[in-house]
């Protein structure tokens, strides 16, 4: 008899989301994975002006924060034919990066890492030796015995106090923890540097953009002039602070990310054979040196693959009307045209209808709707879309500096290619564009250095501001490739304001209930043949969730 | 048809806008046109170009200061009217402003019928203000109660002084002060179509009924008719 | 709220005081402690700051209809860093964002701190509550979001809404405000709130707040909407370096212009910061980096009621809805007094043939007079 377990909510993860599993012989034999959370942003949007849709779908997510305003600015301007300056290009660009180290670093230690790390077992680590752990491995400078001993005092008294805080009812002491108390300490040690980090970090925004979270984005460009003789614009300070921070980011991404993440997961190859899912990637591709209009320069090349085809990478148009389209054959809402139709964003429909169980209640019908999230499917397909779909098709298109970082990675930890398609995988490959994407952010200063430096000081094109400027109807597309992967937005203007308004989101792609056939998407067809040891503390079930970095405010909006 | 009016009529002077009605009435206009002036270039500052720098220009800054220094002078001015109302005399009293009994009413159709449709040809029976300005000069009243109260509930915040700070329970009250400067830029235009229709129908009554309107806001009388007199009289009894 | 009520249990220090022990026998005891937990001569003082502190606020964190960037801010804040105060300071019981346990072993977490510190603990809200239908647009652990307000919030000593989403609704409530987002002041009635509203507030204002309640023992004093005046008592334009642009007439007129290379005022592009409060030009974003307006974007209005429907964002005055594209107070303004232009024209002209009889009379009776003359 099967044992059907609920966990809602996943915590450590962005929004609200509910698995529910159904476990045989110590295995998850089917598993369904619901969003219970809907704010109706693509209703709200209806009537507005397009130019201000970048801040009310930023608001769609601050921990991906900038992603969406990015995505919207980008399908209006494509919907009016707007091209912005390269120095905005430039400047999107690094805050993108930006925000990836961000939101990989805080992924991995503060979201993922409590499924690998056991607190309680750091209690027990000797300094001396995970010092000399922690120096072997990197040359990061916080890694003295004195160092990790007062870290180790500090925890205790937290932990003697009784009042465990966060750390309270984990699943410390399971089975499925393998990490010597060493690298448990030095994975504490590190939650808090990261913690530190992280707050630096986003200062970069914070020049470009005026705040953390949520900066500001602007139609045509950015907001930020330049005015490199002028104390309120971006001037050589400004730019002497960002190109500092973004040093220290790749500093840290690669002295303490990379090595802890290595560290971390040769003690859990194991999970290198499971959590692999689908076995179909997509990804729209992003970054390029020479304008976003420019796909054949993206730093993040674009493509398809199926069943784990690596050497086969399909090409993807987002414009196609029967390449992307969403369902709601299992989710909270309802078409015009009937509940079976897959739509087009341009042509798609938001029309919320819950009929699931009243709260408070104990289990979703499973098999009627019982998802806020929508489907998407590509060309009818499943897709798994994030990091190890951008770190697959680059690799499978050829890209140098994708094999490098995967080829070395591979034989760092000794299992083969197969591994990538995995839990573990998917974690690995989230250090690994971090660590090309912090590469990437000092090349792309280095582009506005030098562009501003040839006078060209332009940073946003205003031709077309102005609403009189517009055509009465016009439809554009805007993507870019979010940390947890493809996203875009569709929009159609008419008459000056927003006629209709589509987000379809990472997590959608990858937490969406099944399609009209029964198929899984990712989260669930990952968690299938997933081992549980304890129905009542299934952490098991977070690592490979928490491997795709869930984020369902995005999923729904 | 000379029944209406015939030459040789007896006019008799009455004074009706006392000394202090008529310093009320020019400043208040005053006042209005100057807040009227700066509060649309505050709305919406028109693109000056300059050389020189911040510190050097002060206009956007005087023209508020123009604007806080006209509000001032209309708070108190209107003030002053409200009490003016109580201890002036009949014309000047809040009674010629709010309906209070159906006459009121009726004569105020009456107005209607005769100077703005212009289907009747009644002789003005009023003396100080016909009932249909007086009725208008109540919704201007009101109107400067909103005025002063989104003016004064804005101006709260940038002063120290505890009048303007009697007014800090206004922006909650209209959920924060973008509501606040919303409702008195649009309430300006009401202004502005007062001010208007006002100065109009002033000539448009001298003109018709002779009676010297547009100088009794300077010398204080107008010049009545006999019977129309007459017949005030009766009904003051 | 006093420093009494708030942390009415005692601490280990009060207890033994209570009981007769000197300070000096609390030391002892401390060092007592540390030899017991092996710790090192440094680590006593620590023991006994603990103690005398012993125990840290709980705090219960709750998410309803976000998008977590409040979390996010708070992370970022500087002073206090955000690790020495999940760590030192309060007793973060349950916040879905960092927490170890899912599923049941959250909840458990919540329902412990519930019944252990009734009346004790501090309630932070992140999020509106959908009121629609039976709260279904909101879920967790299958009970809705009102459920579970109302019921964290009955034993709760004070509630800090965090954001705009929190104290307004924010986006989720703009037109049409499909699921019914409420904001939790609507909701929870007699019980102490404290707003922190922006979109998110800035992370030392969330700390400074928190940190406020737990230093002083008191809710900070509250302006007339609930914030925190210490934060949200002056408006950005009265704190912006750009202010003697403002006052000078400068303004930026497009965006990039050479005005805005000039770092002009934001005044015409749309900034709202004339009407709005907050401490962006004070304290700044991000341990003092920027904020909007030195980023050369105006202020959106983010700390205020409502502020997603105040009109488009680049532009001062918002559309007046049903009167067609465009069409703002001074449009309309200018299209009545030219209706008024024309109506006067037209009872002038109405007045001299209607009237004329009654103005031949009285011109008439003037000739007369001077004839006599
Ligand atoms: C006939 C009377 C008045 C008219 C027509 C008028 C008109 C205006 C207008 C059009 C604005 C610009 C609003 C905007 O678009 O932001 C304004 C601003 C303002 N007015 Fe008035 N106003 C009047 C009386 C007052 C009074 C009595 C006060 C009291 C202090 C006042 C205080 C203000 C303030 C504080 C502002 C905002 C200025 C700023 O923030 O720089 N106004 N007014
Ligand atoms: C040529 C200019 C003006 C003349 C000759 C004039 C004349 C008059 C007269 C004769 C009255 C009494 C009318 C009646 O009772 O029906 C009056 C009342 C009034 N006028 Fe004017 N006016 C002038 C301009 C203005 C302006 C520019 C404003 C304001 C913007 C204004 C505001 C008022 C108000 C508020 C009253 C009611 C006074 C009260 O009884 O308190 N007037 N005006
Ligand atoms: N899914 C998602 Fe996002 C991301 N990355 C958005 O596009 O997290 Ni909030
Ligand atoms: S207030 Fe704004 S920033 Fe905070 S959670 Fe709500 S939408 Fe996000
Ligand atoms: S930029 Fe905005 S806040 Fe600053 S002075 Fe101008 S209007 Fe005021
Ligand atoms: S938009 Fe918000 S962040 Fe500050 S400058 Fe305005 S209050
Ligand atoms: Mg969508």
């Amino acid at each position: 008899m099967a044992n059907r377990i609920v966990i809602d909510p996943i915590t450590r993860i962005e929004g609200h989301l509910r698995i529910e599993a159904e476990i045989k012989d110590g295995k998850i034999s089917e598993a369904y994975s619901a969003g219970t959370m809907v704010r109706m942003l693509e209703e709200i949007l209806r009537g507005r002006d397009p130019r201000d849709a970048w801040a009310f779908v930023g608001r769609v997510c601050g921990v991906c924060t900038t992603v969406h305003s990015l995505a919207s600015v980008r399908a209006v301007e494509d919907a009016l034919d707007i091209v912005i300056p390269p120095n905005a290009e430039h400047v999107r660009n690094i805050m993108f990066a930006t925000q990836y180290m961000h939101d990989h670093v805080v992924h991995f230690y503060h979201l993922h890492a409590l499924d690998w790390v056991d607190i309680v077992s750091a209690l027990k680590a000797d300094p001396k030796k995970t010092s000399e752990i922690a120096q072997s491995i990197s040359n990061w400078p916080k890694s003295s015995p004195g160092y990790f001993s007062d870290l180790q005092k500090r925890l205790t008294k937290f932990v003697e106090s009784g009042q465990l805080g966060i750390f309270a009812n984990g699943y410390w002491g399971h089975p499925a923890y393998k990490l010597p108390p060493e690298v448990n300490l030095i994975g504490v040690a590190h939650y808090l540097e990261a913690l530190e980090w992280q707050k630096e970090i986003v200062k970069v925004h914070t020049v470009f953009g005026g705040k953390n979270p949520h900066p500001n984005y602007l139609v045509g460009g950015m907001a930020c002039s330049i005015g490199i003789d002028d104390a309120s614009a971006i001037n050589a300070e400004r730019l002497q602070l960002v190109h500092r921070l973004l040093k220290q980011a790749k500093e840290f991404v690669e002295q303490v990310y990379i090595p802890d993440l290595i560290a971390i997961a040769s003690f859990y190859k194991d999970w290198g054979a499971i959590g692999g899912g689908l076995g179909n990637y997509l990804v729209y591709g992003d970054l390029s040196p020479n304008g976003y209009r420019d796909p054949s320069t993206y730093k993040f090349p674009a493509g398809a693959i199926l069943n784990k085809k690596v050497g086969e990478v399909m090409d993807v148009d987002l414009r196609e009307d029967n390449e992307i389209q969403e369902f709601i054959s299992h989710s909270w809402y309802e078409y015009a045209g009937g509940d079976d139709a897959g739509l087009h964003p341009w042509k798609g429909e938001t029309k919320v209808k819950y009929t699931g169980p009243k709260p408070p209640y104990d289990f979703l019908d499973v098999n009627d709707k019982y998802s806020f999230l929508k489907t998407p499917r590509w060309k009818g397909n499943a897709m798994e879309v994030g990091p190890l779909a951008r770190v697959l098709v680059g690799y499978g298109r050829g890209r140098e500096e994708y094999k490098e970082v995967v080829d070395s990675t591979l034989s760092a930890l000794d299992v083969p290619i197969e591994a990538l398609f995995s839990t573990l995988g998917r974690t690995a490959a989230r250090g690994l564009e971090a660590k090309l994407v912090a590469h990437w952010a000092l090349e792309f200063y280095d582009m506005l250095i030098a562009n501003i430096k040839n006078g060209d000081t332009r940073m946003a094109n205003m031709e077309r501001f102005k609403p009189d400027t517009w055509p009465k109807e016009a439809k554009g597309v805007g993507h870019t490739e979010a940390p947890r992967g493809a996203l875009a937005h569709w929009v159609v203007i008419q008459n000056e304001k927003i006629a209709n308004y589509q987000l379809v989101v990472p997590s959608t792609w990858n937490a969406s209930p099944r399609d009209k056939n029964g198929v899984s998407s990712a989260y669930e067809s990952a968690l299938k043949n997933t081992p549980i040891a304890d129905d009542h503390k299934p952490v098991e079930i977070l690592r490979t969730v928490h491997s795709f970095d869930p984020c369902l405010a995005c999923a729904v909006h | 048809m000379n029944a209406i009016s015939h030459p040789h009529k007896n006019l008799r002077r009455v004074f009706v806008w006392e000394l202090p009605v008529r310093y009320y009435h020019w400043l208040n206009a005053l006042c209005i046109l100057t807040l009227i002036g700066t509060g649309f270039i505050i709305g919406d500052p028109p693109a000056i170009l300059t050389g020189r720098e911040a510190y050097q220009n002060y206009w956007f800054g005087t023209t508020r200061f123009i604007h806080f220094l006209a509000a001032y002078v209309f708070l108190f001015n209107f003030a002053f009217r409200i009490y003016w109302g109580f201890v002036g005399n009949q014309f000047a009293s809040w009674r010629n402003f709010i309906p209070t009994n159906k006459k009121f009413f009726s004569d105020m159709w009456m107005v209607m019928k005769t100077d703005i449709f212009m289907t009747k040809r009644e002789e003005e029976k009023s003396i100080g203000h016909n009932r249909l300005a007086g009725a208008i000069y109540f919704l201007t009243f009101i109107a400067f109660g909103i005025q002063c109260l989104t003016g004064f509930g804005l101006y709260a915040a940038m002063s120290d002084w505890w009048l303007p700070n009697l007014f800090t329970w206004v922006a909650p009250l209209f959920g924060g002060d973008f509501m606040l400067r919303q409702i008195h830029h649009w309430a300006m235009w009401f202004f502005i179509l007062f001010t208007v229709i006002h100065v109009y129908l002033v000539f448009y009554h001298d003109y018709v009924e002779g009676r010297g309107e547009l100088s009794s806001m300077a010398g204080g009388w107008k010049f009545i008719e006999e019977e129309v007199f007459e017949e005030n009289k009766k009904e003051e009894k | 709220m006093t420093t009494e009520t708030l942390t009415k249990r005692p601490t280990y220090y009060e207890e033994l005081r209570g009981k007769g022990y000197s300070r000096r026998d609390f030391m002892k005891y401390c060092t007592m402690m540390a030899a017991f937990m092996g710790l090192q001569q440094s680590g006593i003082a620590q023991i006994a700051d603990a103690m005398k502190k012993t125990p840290r606020i709980p705090v219960i964190w709750l998410h309803f209809q976000e998008c977590t960037c409040c979390s996010e801010s708070f992370i970022r804040s500087s002073h206090p860093i955000t690790a020495d105060i999940v760590l030192d300071q309060i007793s973060l019981d349950y916040t879905e964002t960092l927490m170890a346990a899912s599923g049941h072993q959250a909840e458990e977490a919540m329902q412990k701190t519930m019944k252990d510190h009734y009346g004790e603990y501090v309630l932070c809200v992140e999020g509106s509550v959908p009121m629609a239908g039976d709260g279904e647009y909101c879920c967790i652990g299958g009970r809705s979001a009102k459920q579970i307000l109302e019921e964290t919030a009955a034993g709760a000593k004070a509630i800090l809404c965090w954001g705009s989403c929190a104290c307004n609704g924010c986006v989720q409530a703009a037109k049409p405000n499909p699921t019914q987002a409420t904001p939790i002041h609507k909701i929870i009635k007699g019980k102490p709130i404290v707003k922190v509203p922006g979109c998110p507030p800035i992370g030392e204002v969330m700390a400074g707040t928190l940190m406020h309640i737990i230093t002083f023992g008191t809710l900070p004093e509250l302006d007339g909407i609930g914030r925190p005046k210490a934060f949200y008592s002056k408006r950005i334009h009265d704190s912006c370096y750009r202010r003697p642009f403002y006052d000078a007439g400068m303004f930026v007129e497009t965006f990039d212009d050479e005005n805005a290379k000039k770092g002009y005022c934001l005044y015409k592009v749309g900034c709202k910061g004339p009407s709005t409060y907050n401490a962006c030009g004070i304290m700044k974003w991000n341990a003092g980096v920027s904020y909007p307006i030195q980023s050369g974007h105006g202020c959106f209005g983010c700390t205020e009621e409502k502020f997603w429907d105040n009109g488009p964002i680049y532009a001062r005055m918002p559309e007046a809805g049903g009167f067609g594209i465009e069409a703002t107070a001074d449009k309309i303004g200018m299209v009545a007094l030219g209706v008024t232009a024309a109506g006067i024209a037209a009872h002038a002209v109405a007045t001299n043939l209607r009237k004329k009889e009654i103005v031949d009379n009285l011109i008439e009776e003037g000739k007369e007079s001077e004839k006599e003359l």
